[in-house]
């Protein structure tokens, strides 16, 4: 806990490298589609922005709070239906509807979390699991958001009947760069939020309950109200993007929206990254979109081999670096510099992934 | 967080510049003609940037035009191809793939001997030479999407063509709408994509509806012509957007010839018992039993029937399971009479010579005769080229005016319709579904009566009494 207190100039004089560091990669990354205006560069990004907002939503209650849930699409899907049904039956904008369905899916995390919170470990995860495939199976069957069939948002049209850009109702049509700008601000929210959380009192408690939940509570902490904020605020950030998934693809259907594919990728991203971490799932993402990607369009028109290697490189990064990508930075540091001893002692603190920062014990 | 953590931001920078320079080399061959439309913005119209976004647009399909008129020789026509290669649905996209790979050779001259006015050496757009560039969309309508965009963007197609999975389809044709090129689909059913109003989507498959309709067609015409006395039906359909639909099809249609629907029973897909919903379907047992369903909820629904020994007057199915290669051989005996909607049979050939021409080719080439999957993709792939040889050109907006004046007449497709003809919506007017019906361990077409290989067999025989 020390240095949560040191003063306000030691610990700026202390970020200023990595500050400027996160400082040029967001300069690099608001000036990059003006220097590449190619749209499939474009889409690349907007897809790693989203999924690194989602991992990094996942990682508040995964990563801080040591809850691994695989039903978080289920968030997803509530932002993308709760907007798109609002601007498909009652004419209302996605930026009223995106907040719309993030207080919904807050409401539904609450709710879900009050039973679920109960169960620990692989029990918790199951039962993610479980509402997420109860969820695709219900949204299925209600027909008045389009059941199985999903829903289509129709583009907004000009005078010629040619669908253009409008800000009111979020859809670029023509000019697509607001996209990205969007995902963009999107994803630093999440960024923004996680560093907030890890650097104050709550996240404490959740890296707290995440290493001992009997020794927190006995501590103090209020582990079911804690997990719920967590649960909440991860529920509230995924329905956020969820709404601009559906803004950017324009069509939702349960099992792309809610499905569990999304939601072990989502897992799969931050893990592969680095729990815990405020930069691991922007990591993760940044690796592997990109990596699905590039081989889809290379070996995309041969059949199994682009996920063969896909699925090979993901194995690859779990054995060789178990805790992540974050996890193999300090790894690469600490052998190219012998360490003074309280480093090492950190090092080997945070380099086992369960316990990133034992700053509690 | 402490200076101890620079070296991991360093490794995350790295790792960022490293995933866009991956993102970079995919595109990079197209880097100087995407900046084209910069180079002449200026040029149109020296405003900001809401404005020349639309003016570029225009100004660099003006180019293409410009470039491309009827006089000036096209020397090669590339058209991006949308479909699921990995994934549930590989299968189908590989068999689909098949037919367009066909229909891409006969293109290229490969085969001159066969019936086609296009297949001459020279016959298509003098001489253009086609390259399909095959894309998978992993059935992911994100990923389908993903596609259509690198393949208008990065490849430069002048037109996109897939892509079976009607989720998929929905969203890679978005990218057509935006973009302003010709989408052709030859093999998505669902009825919602020709209702979108789009002006660049195009549909030679029939839908779903046309399919429910074919079945209750045949149903009032053999009351009517064969007292054939069928008054109820029970539909069982899976619960997924394939499953749901045909029975909200069903439903209707029904109620268009007057027939009464006694049970509708939905399952969740790929579920591992059927014994409630079957004992539900006995209890009120209809005539007429509807299933819709995938492979192994085929032969568990069966299994099941067979268990509770019940067996209406007659299984006309929503293809699907029904219809899939392994189906006749892995239940055997038990399939024989049962009938499905479809869009193609074999013994097409008998009618349609061209259907036989086209069918041998396939056979030479895969092994495999001609099914449903390969002969819709071969057909709207045909389509489109059809078009873009009539435009003249690889002018988006000449195709599209080619697609829609489109008039294929019936001896010059392999599919059991009437020709092709698109109406407003981008819908091929002139397509109709088929029923066939398993006798002897082949499936022959029993209705529409002008293209039936052998009449119906109605009722069933009891699963006891077959041999």
């Amino acid at each position: 806990m020390t240095r949560d207190f040191l003063p306000v100039s030691r610990q700026l004089s202390k970020l200023s490298w990595p500050s400027l560091m996160i400082g040029l990669v967001a300069l690099v990354l608001l000036l990059l589609p003006f220097v590449f205006s190619n749209p499939v560069l474009l889409d690349l990004m907007v897809l790693i922005f989203v999924y690194a907002g989602l991992a990094q939503a996942w990682n508040i209650l995964g990563g801080y709070a040591g809850q691994i849930s695989l039903g978080n699409a289920v968030f997803f899907g509530v932002g993308a239906y709760t907007s798109t049904a609002l601007i498909r039956d009652a004419q209302i904008v996605p930026w009223i509807g995106g907040l719309a369905g993030s207080f919904l899916a807050v409401i539904l995390a609450l709710i879900i979390g009050y039973p679920v919170f109960r169960l620990r470990g692989h029990y918790f995860a199951i039962a993610t699991l479980a509402i997420g495939e109860i969820a695709v199976a219900v949204a299925s069957d209600i027909n008045l958001i389009g059941g199985a069939s999903g829903l289509t948002i129709p583009f907004v049209r000009d005078a010629s009947g040619r669908p253009t850009d409008s800000w009111l109702w979020l859809q670029f049509n023509q000019d697509r760069l607001p996209y990205y700008f969007i995902a963009f601000i999107l994803m630093v929210f999440c960024v923004l939020v996680t560093i907030l959380l890890d650097r104050t009192k709550p996240g404490f408690y959740l890296r707290a309950i995440k290493d001992d939940q009997d020794a927190a509570r006995s501590l103090g902490v209020h582990v079911l109200r804690y997990k719920q904020l967590a649960f909440a605020l991860s529920a509230a950030l995924t329905a956020l993007i969820g709404t601009f998934y559906a803004q950017y693809i324009l069509f939702i259907d349960p099992p792309s929206t809610m499905g569990l594919n999304l939601s072990v990728l989502i897992s799969l991203i931050a893990i592969l990254g680095g729990v815990g971490t405020i930069w691991g799932p922007i990591i993760g993402a940044a690796v592997l979109i990109p990596l699905g990607e590039v081989t889809r369009a290379e070996f995309g028109g041969a059949g199994a081999i682009e996920l063969m290697i896909y699925g090979g490189l993901v194995v690859l990064i779990s054995v060789v670096q178990p805790s992540g990508l974050m996890g193999l930075g300090q790894r690469i540091r600490h052998r190219r510099a012998p360490l003074t001893e309280p480093e090492a002692r950190a090092a080997a603190a945070s380099s086992s992934q369960e316990k990133p920062h034992a700053t509690l014990d | 967080m402490n200076t101890r953590h620079l070296p991991l931001l360093l490794a995350g920078l790295f790792v960022l510049l490293v995933g866009f320079l991956i993102g970079c080399a995919a595109p990079s061959p197209t880097a100087p003609a995407a900046t084209v439309p910069l180079a002449t913005a200026p040029a149109v119209a020296a405003t900001t940037a809401p404005t020349t976004a639309p003016a570029t647009a225009a100004a660099s399909s003006g180019t293409a035009a410009a470039t491309s008129p009827a006089s000036a020789k096209v020397s090669e026509v590339k058209i991006g191809v949308i479909y699921p290669l990995t994934g549930g649905s590989a299968q189908a996209g590989l068999d689909a793939r098949a037919g367009v790979e066909l229909a891409v050779d006969i293109l290229n001259g490969k085969y001159p001997n066969i019936d086609l006015p296009m297949a001459k050496p020279g016959g298509f757009l003098g001489g253009a030479k086609v390259t399909a560039v095959y894309a998978d969309s992993q059935a992911s309508p994100q990923v389908g999407q993903s596609d259509a965009q690198r393949l208008v963007t990065s490849d430069k197609v002048v037109a996109l063509y897939g892509a079976y999975n009607s989720n998929v389809t929905k969203t890679a044709s978005d990218v057509a709408e935006r973009s302003g090129i010709p989408f052709v689909n030859g093999e998505s059913s669902s009825p919602d994509l020709t209702t979108r109003g789009y002006q660049w989507f195009f549909r030679t498959s029939p839908t779903d509806n046309d399919f429910s309709k074919a079945m209750f067609d045949m149903i009032d015409a053999m009351n009517k012509q064969q007292n054939a006395n069928i008054k109820t039906v029970g539909i069982l359909a899976e619960n997924t957007d394939f499953g749901t639909n045909s029975a909200k099809a069903e439903q209707a249609e029904a109620k268009r010839i007057g027939v009464t629907v006694v049970d509708t029973v939905q399952y969740t897909a790929n579920t591992t018992s059927l014994t409630a919903e079957i004992q539900k379907l006995k209890a009120d047992n209809p005539d007429v039993l509807l299933p819709s369903s995938y492979g192994s909820d085929t032969i568990l629904t069966l299994k099941t029937m067979k268990d509770l020994n019940w067996v209406p007057k007659m299984i006309l199915a929503q293809d699907a399971g029904y219809v899939d290669s392994t189906f006749i051989t892995t239940v055997g005996k038990d399939a024989e009479g049962i009938a499905s909607r479809a869009a193609f049979n074999l013994d097409i050939v008998k009618v349609k010579p061209l259907a036989k021409e086209v069918d041998d080719l396939y056979k030479t080439r895969t092994g495999k005769d001609l099914t449903d999957i390969p002969a819709r993709a071969f057909t709207g792939f045909m389509t489109l080229a059809d078009a873009i040889n009539r435009a003249g050109s690889t002018d988006p907006a000449a195709i599209r005016k080619a697609l829609i004046a489109t008039n294929i007449p019936a001896d010059q497709t392999i599919m059991p319709w009437k020709g092709i003809k698109f109406d407003n919506a981008g819908q091929n007017t002139m397509g109709q579904a088929i029923i066939i019906q398993v006798q002897n361990g082949q499936y022959v077409t029993v209705y529409p009566f002008e293209f039936k290989g052998a009449n119906i067999v109605f009722p069933l025989v009891p699963w006891s009494q077959r041999k």
